[in-house]
């Protein structure tokens, strides 16, 4: 029984309080590659934990100390191992916790789906109304308010409006289209969906609604961050004012918007990267982490 | 081979540039002054194109003459109200450059831009 606690524990501190630390920590801002690879490893982390704690719970401590064989059986090596409990219980010792671990990669795979399809009926219209502009690599359309976005996947385009070409100048459209390049060569899609996937499966866990908005910012940096290799601050800078006072906003505004200023005074003001201690401790901590609750629930 | 969708869009193209009800005949006249095309080819893809709903049409003496349900602006909106809308997306359908901001929120980044010119410029 103790064992199931400590996990679950562990699971909690992983669900509810290491992500309202993460998403105010100084240093992912400043390195936000390392950031998004904490919040993936933190989902995992808690994942891993759950499954654990579940399976030790269900597991009646005599069978986990069964000798050798209860042992191996509670690292889950062996299926199904002789002990003292009943075969019904076995099984539900191993559903239970397979379900937790299914429950996330389900709905991994349902809004997969769902982007796809929703990227295939964007795709249909964008080939009718867009025109392509070769030397930007991007399609045009036709329409007044200015935006720059992508959509990725194997048929990726990056998608230009008029209005985008009217207000922003060259230098701020190389800057702007290296951006959405970076989102694509990096596939950050897929770190989208994976913190969507994970929210969807454990609704009003903590972990899962930082996770979301904090990947959602730190992929934006992080395709910052790729075009100010190649251009000036100001530039990009600029770029994002011009594109943000073209919109006219619409009646119902969703929330989140704070995050383009966060954006803009970081790429204003550089920062230095953190400490090569502190990016060695992330790194340790976040493969740490998942492998931690493997080792409490092996050596009980 | 090109894609269905891209002959889709070549037919409606015209038929938006033109304004006016217009045969496969008239369509595929246009198209092969680029490059050669089968005339089952032009009227089959206007057939779709209207059992999807996005041409009408109706018969003008012994030919089917058709156009366009919607403007070109139309699907243009349609598309924008996707990229920009205010019901989001499931995730990862597409990455904006900036996501929608308040007035407020858009003053903000405008005086923070302000604040670093005015520095540069010292």
């Amino acid at each position: 029984m103790s064992t199931a606690a400590v996990l679950a524990g562990y699971a909690v501190v992983a669900g509810a309080l290491v992500p309202s630390l993460l998403s105010r920590a100084k240093w992912a801002h400043r390195a936000p590659v390392l950031a998004v690879l904490a919040w993936q490893g933190l989902m995992v982390t808690f994942v891993v934990a759950t499954v654990l704690a579940v399976y030790h719970l269900l597991l009646s401590e005599e069978h986990a100390h069964d000798g050798l064989v209860g042992l191996i059986s509670a690292c889950g090596l062996i299926v199904g191992a002789p002990g003292t409990g009943t075969a019904s219980d076995t099984v539900l010792a191993l559903t239970a916790p397979a379900a937790v671990a299914v429950l996330p990669l389900g709905w991994l795979v349902r809004c997969a789906w769902q982007a796809r399809r929703a990227r295939q009926r964007h795709l249909d219209l964008l080939v009718l109304v867009g025109e392509p502009a070769p030397e930007y690599d991007a399609t045009v359309v036709d329409h007044t308010a200015p935006a720059v976005y992508c959509l990725p996947g194997r048929r990726c385009r990056v998608v230009i409006t008029q209005g985008a070409l009217d207000v922003l100048s060259e230098e701020q459209l190389r800057a702007v289209l290296e951006h959405e390049r970076a989102h694509i060569d990096g596939r950050h899609h897929v770190l989208h969906l994976l913190a969507e996937a994970f929210s969807r499966a454990f609704p009003g866990l903590p972990l899962g609604r930082h996770a979301k908005e904090q990947t959602a910012l730190l992929v934006e940096m992080i395709a910052d961050d790729h075009a100010l290799r190649s251009h000036r601050r100001e530039v990009l800078a600029s770029a994002m004012y011009e594109v943000a006072a073209g919109r006219v906003p619409p009646v119902a505004l969703g929330a989140g918007g704070t995050g383009a200023l966060i954006r803009l005074r970081r790429v204003l003001t550089p920062q230095p990267r953190p400490h090569r201690a502190t990016r060695l401790g992330v790194v340790a901590a976040t493969v740490a982490a998942p492998l931690l609750p493997l080792l409490v629930a092996c050596g009980h | 081979m090109r894609q269905l969708g891209e002959l889709e869009a070549e037919i409606m193209h015209r038929l938006w540039a033109w304004g006016r009800p217009a045969s496969a005949r008239d369509v595929l006249t246009d198209i092969n002054k680029q490059r050669p095309l089968a005339y089952s080819t032009v009227k089959t893809v206007a057939d779709i194109l209207h059992n999807k709903g996005m041409l009408k049409r109706h018969k003008e003496g012994r030919a089917w003459v058709y156009e366009p349900t919607c403007t070109r602006q139309q699907y243009t909106a349609a598309l924008m109200r996707q990229a920009l809308g205010g019901n989001p997306d499931p995730a990862g359908t597409l990455v904006s450059f900036l996501e929608q901001m308040t007035p407020e929120e858009t003053d903000a980044l405008r005086s923070a831009l302000r604040v670093v010119k005015r520095r540069s410029e010292a």
